[in-house]
């Protein structure tokens, strides 16, 4: 028989079923191997360690060396102050931008749009660089400050700050991005339904707009903590030496001090301070998307 | 009338906007550029003293740089091609098949965004310190794998998705092969975006710096790793200003092709906005 009946495209959909699961296999198995597996592995190390007889038992004692070391708890708030400081001022620098740009239309528009994604192709070890020759020690703007017979500033290269400008600018793109796509689902007609009663520019941004665009306000800020809880790169190359930021401390008892179960700790008290806002995030996304 | 026009042209907090952020975002990369093809530069001269291209050639004689370079170029070809080929038949599939637990299988490439990244590195190294792949090249290879699953499997389902059904089923009426309906007629529609998302894992891979140093460090020397290097150990500044325009390079290739995708709100939904 040359023609199949119709039915049969249907049977061999269905004999495709495991050809399916065939073909996600190895990107699933690899998520398990490699994010599943360490973290559930991370948790069991740290609290499930050897004793003096070589013996495993149950101990919270890198945890409690944690908490209980100055030094720790030192670059534990270093971390949640520039966490803090960082995604506050991003918000109140992407914030007017993304306003700016949801509600004007023009060439100046584009060009600022352009800008605010630009960082994103700027990788962030370029940034450094930048910011260590604009910023740093004779750096630009001490030339200038010199040319016109001003006193130098106090660079923020190697303070805290440094890591806070740096990752404000590494971050203006994604959070811009986010609030402008936020902002895409407040209305023209409430507004201006809003300035028809009389309401003033403030009164519209805190009645009308706040409360439209806080989901991605949170989905924002909640990138950023994640982003900035573990970054690396910019406070390793632009921050003090001490306190360290999380990353750059998780990598030294790593690496330098040869230390695996310490840095584990660390790093799954890392996902702790982050895992609400990791869920909402991952919440968010999931929402928005479906298979 | 009028006062339309003057806002028209007008814009002053468009202008304000566009001069700071000028100034924020451009000016620091020009110096940089301007670094890069300065021979003497010294304080407290405000333009550089001469230009040329001296530490062009400087910079491109050292062994490091070009080793680094093939160790880049190489680990980030070796990510994007097994990414293809895990990811893009599992999109396919994604989008296509049905089979059980499709979605939780779909999501569960979401679970690595919920940490911070970092932390998430440290574990992994710590199962990589048993298996004896810490300071290898399969080792950066697998870690910086992870990194581009979400991307090569997530973009590819949406261009498979969005293929025109009926387009399919016409080849498939006039006896096209099942083989032949992929090749003329999903891919061709799908290629643009899958394209781009490979173009993104390159770039995203050939950048990526806290993998590479965690595991690779220092045997697995990536450009990123030698720029670190260079920053805290290079006392000619012309060297890292080189080395910042030629790593910038693929960034750039990135910016001229995907700008349109990453303009458009499908890229900023997919991070939850």
């Amino acid at each position: 028989m040359t023609v199949l009946p119709a039915n049969d495209i249907v049977g061999t959909n269905k004999s495709r079923r495991p050809v399916g699961l065939l073909l996600v296999a190895a990107p699933v198995l690899l998520v398990c191997w490699l994010i599943i597996w360490p973290i559930i592995s991370a948790i069991i190390r740290t609290i499930w360690l050897p004793d003096a007889a070589a013996e495993k038992r149950f101990s919270l004692e890198t945890y409690q060396f944690f908490f209980s070391d100055q030094y720790s708890i030192n670059n534990l708030m270093v971390t949640l102050w520039t966490t803090a400081v960082t995604a506050l001022i991003l918000l109140l620098i992407c914030l007017p931008i993304a306003l700016y740009l949801r509600f004007a239309t023009n060439r100046i528009a584009a060009y600022v749009q352009g800008l605010a994604i630009f960082p994103m192709f700027v990788p962030s070890i370029i940034l450094s660089y930048a910011f260590i020759r604009v910023l740093g020690p004779n750096g630009t703007v001490d030339l200038l400050l010199n040319a016109v017979h001003l006193p130098h500033i106090r660079s923020p290269y190697l303070t805290p700050w440094g890591p806070v400008l740096g990752l404000v600018w590494d971050n203006i793109p994604l959070t811009v991005l986010i609030l402008l796509s936020g902002l895409g689902n407040v209305s023209n007609q409430s507004i201006e339904a809003a300035r028809d009663v009389g309401a003033g520019r403030l009164a519209v941004l805190w009645h009308i707009i706040l409360p439209r665009i806080s989901n991605s306000l949170l989905v924002a800020v909640s990138f950023t903590v994640l982003g900035i809880f573990s970054a690396f790169t910019l406070p390793y190359v632009l921050g003090p030496a001490a306190p360290e930021m999380m990353g750059p401390f998780m990598q030294r008892t790593f690496r330098d001090l040869n230390d695996p179960t310490t840095a584990i700790t660390q790093a799954v008290i890392a996902f702790g301070f982050c895992i609400v806002f990791g869920l909402f995030y991952v919440y968010s996304v999931a929402k928005n998307r479906a298979p | 009338m009028a006062r339309a026009l003057i806002e028209k042209r007008m814009d002053w907090t468009g202008i304000g906007f566009a001069a700071v952020l000028t100034v924020v975002i451009i000016f620091p990369l020009l110096v940089v550029g301007t670094w890069a093809f300065t021979n003497v530069w010294r304080y407290p001269s405000v333009i550089p003293q001469e230009f040329g291209l001296k530490f062009w050639q400087q910079t491109l004689a050292r062994a490091d740089v070009w080793s680094s370079i093939t160790t880049s170029l190489s680990l980030s070809v070796t990510v994007t091609l097994l990414s293809c080929v895990i990811c893009l038949p599992a999109a396919y599939a994604f989008a296509r098949m049905e089979f059980p637990a499709r979605n939780l299988l779909f999501f569960s490439f979401l679970a690595g965004h919920a940490f911070p990244k970092f932390g998430l590195l440290v574990a992994i190294a710590g199962i990589f310190l048993q298996l004896n792949l810490i300071a290898t090249f399969w080792g950066v290879v697998l870690i910086q794998l992870v990194g581009t699953l979400l991307f090569m499997i997530w973009i590819p389902v949406a261009a498979f998705q969005s293929v025109d059904r009926r387009m399919e089923e016409a080849a498939r009426d006039v006896g096209a092969k099942p083989f032949r309906v992929f090749w003329s007629i999903t891919l061709p529609q799908a290629g643009p975006t899958i394209a781009a998302a490979v173009l993104l894992s390159f770039v995203g891979t050939f950048y990526e710096t806290e993998g590479a140093w965690l595991i690779g460090a220092p045997q697995i020397r990536t450009l990123p790793v030698l720029m670190i290097s260079f920053i805290n150990n290079q006392p000619v500044i012309q060297y890292g200003a080189v080395l910042s325009v030629i790593l910038w390079v693929p960034s750039f290739a990135a910016l001229l092709f995907a700008r349109r995708i990453i303009s458009s709100g499908s890229f900023a939904r997919g991070f939850g906005g």
